[in-house]
């Protein structure tokens, strides 16, 4: 009498077992959202793509995320220049940070003009004739040249700005969508799932003398690349606009 | 049916529990045995990084001599525990892990890594991270070269773009104070179940040329104008090279542009067995167009069979 129940029950669960292992998963509905940022350093200055900038999308409302919005706005930003000032960088490479908008040495190559000659930035130099003699060769020294500078020097307002956003990413929902403009200001998110997010770049942005910064309710709905529009993000307003930023000032720096 | 399930009852109520208890000892010891890999079988031919004897840190046995890892290690590296292995006989298996001849006459090694074994590591590279620091256009007054991608990604063929083999692009920036650096192996080689690496990414529009677009050269952007996926990448898994149909549709389905893609869906039109050619290989051309395709042409999608 036990067997035929105990041979039903062992049935039945392999018809279970096969059947939960055969229904196919439903089809996961994503939507993009596809970013362009255009912006204008002062009122003269046209209207350029904001490029090589990192936005990020938090899932929720602005109210829902409003702790995360409040820290955003209270954090305390350092420039770049007074954070370089700061740690007694020299003008040479103040300037040069500057003119390719880095936050480090490595967002770009370091040129032969850089390290000797009037152009020459002195960490550089040093760095320079540091590596020479390790490695033993003018190109190799030149390309590793990184490698011999100060960690302040080589990417220490990176690593500061990277410090403030992981405190503030941890007041964010965990599924925080990241992604960074091209060079026009356009950068696509994808595989969204359908909802409302809370676009934002979390560090403020340095745009000529300001510091701007974007929170602003994004809905996100299912749907192709192909068929999306731009959603235009600028720190002027506009009929096109969906998203102004808001600036303030940059501090002036602290003198010693 | 019937004449089974008697005989198995029978069976079973013709031995003693006792006796049941010892078939069943005996047979898992028999199975344990036959599962169990002995010990004395070891194949030294083969050299795993998961036994935990290879386990100590890396520098124990690769020696980094600047600027990268070139070689296998030396001799003493494994001779310090295998020693009878190494004397063993005229033709020592263990030494047809790093030579590709198991002679004392013959030196002659396989390239290091040897490309015919499987990978035994995987490797954590997180592009959104490089993409922060490095990825703007690169200031050159002789060439402007496009996109610090091109550090890594060298041109290897017309079509496609290279990954890199070596260290050389990782030590210019990581060989010292820079973490993780040439000696903290473990910051980016992962110990995995032994792989073979995909020879090369899945291509679906296999004749586009990164140097391409006409004489101007349009082709010629930043990568993630069109790679637009790879600032998000944390990880080198699950990564493909995907671009979307509007990174081409740009240009190439542009009113008063080009009308490449319209004009192959028209094909299809009028021929359901048309080959779309000017993008695709033909084991791609001959699929139905992806709804993508048919989104761009503001058309509702098709499929072939139901072509007249």
């Amino acid at each position: 009498m036990r067997a035929p129940k105990l041979v039903f029950f062992a049935l039945l669960l392999m018809v279970t077992v096969v059947l939960a292992q055969s229904q196919q998963p439903a089809a996961r509905q994503t939507g993009v959202l596809r970013l362009r940022v255009r912006v204008k350093a002062d009122d003269a200055a046209p209207l350029r793509g904001l490029s090589r900038k990192r936005f990020f999308l938090i899932p929720g409302t602005i109210e829902q995320n409003r702790a995360l919005i409040d820290a955003i706005a209270r954090q305390a930003s350092t420039s770049r220049d007074c954070y370089y000032q700061k740690i007694g960088a020299s003008a040479a490479l103040i300037a040069w940070l500057r003119d390719g908008d880095c936050e480090s040495v490595y967002c770009r190559g370091v040129e032969q003009d850089f390290v000797v000659g009037p152009k020459a930035v002195p960490e550089f130099a040093t760095a320079f004739a540091t590596s020479q003699k390790e490695f033993g060769n003018d190109e190799t020294a030149r390309q590793w040249l990184t490698t011999n500078l100060a960690a302040d020097v080589r990417d220490g307002f990176y690593r500061s700005r990277q410090t403030s956003l992981a405190a503030l990413l941890k007041q964010a929902s965990p599924e925080v969508h990241s992604v960074m403009t091209d060079r026009n200001g356009t950068a696509y998110f994808t595989d969204l799932g359908p909802g409302t997010y809370v676009l934002t770049n979390l560090i403020p942005t340095e745009l000529g003398q300001n510091f701007v910064t974007w929170n602003c309710e994004v809905q996100v709905k299912p749907g192709d690349l192909a068929t999306e529009k731009p959603y235009l993000v600028s720190n002027r307003k506009d009929k096109n606009v969906k998203c102004v930023g808001i600036e303030k000032p940059k501090p002036v720096c602290a003198t010693d | 049916m019937r004449w089974d399930r008697e005989a198995k009852t029978s069976l079973c109520h013709g031995l003693t529990r006792m006796t049941r208890i010892k078939t069943f000892a005996a047979v898992t010891f028999l199975i344990l045995i036959c599962v169990h890999p002995r010990s004395s079988a070891a194949d030294y031919s083969k050299f795993s990084h998961e036994t935990p004897k290879h386990q100590a840190t890396c520098n124990t046995c690769h020696k980094m001599v600047f600027p990268d890892i070139k070689d296998y290690p030396d001799h003493d590296a494994c001779v310090s525990c295998h020693r009878p292995q190494f004397f063993k006989g005229a033709r020592p298996p263990i030494c047809s892990v790093c030579h590709s001849k198991t002679s004392p006459r013959d030196e002659a090694r396989y390239a290091f890594r040897n490309p015919a074994s499987k990978l035994q590591f995987m490797i954590e590279f997180p592009h959104d991270r490089h993409q922060d620091v490095i990825a703007m256009l690169r200031f050159s007054h002789a060439q402007q070269s496009y996109n610090n991608c091109t550090i890594c990604h060298a041109t290897r063929t017309t079509t496609f773009k290279a990954v890199p083999t070596n260290h050389s692009s990782c030590f210019n920036c990581h060989w010292k104070a820079q973490q993780p650096v040439a000696t903290n192996c473990n910051g980016c080689h992962k110990l995995a179940t032994p792989y073979v690496p995909a020879t090369k990414p899945t291509r679906i529009s296999i004749k586009y040329l990164h140097e391409g677009g006409g004489e101007k050269k349009q082709h010629i952007a930043e990568c993630t104008t069109c790679h637009i996926n790879i600032t998000k990448a944390a990880s080198l898994r699950g990564l493909k090279p995907d671009v979307p149909i509007t990174a081409c549709t740009e240009c190439h389905n542009k009113d008063g542009l080009r009308q490449d893609l319209n004009t192959e869906l028209v094909a299809i039109d009028k021929n359901r067995n048309f080959t779309c050619v000017y993008c695709h290989a033909p084991n791609v051309g001959n699929l139905d167009p992806p709804a993508s395709h048919y989104l761009i042409a503001e058309r509702p999608p098709l499929k072939r069979k139901d072509i007249r």
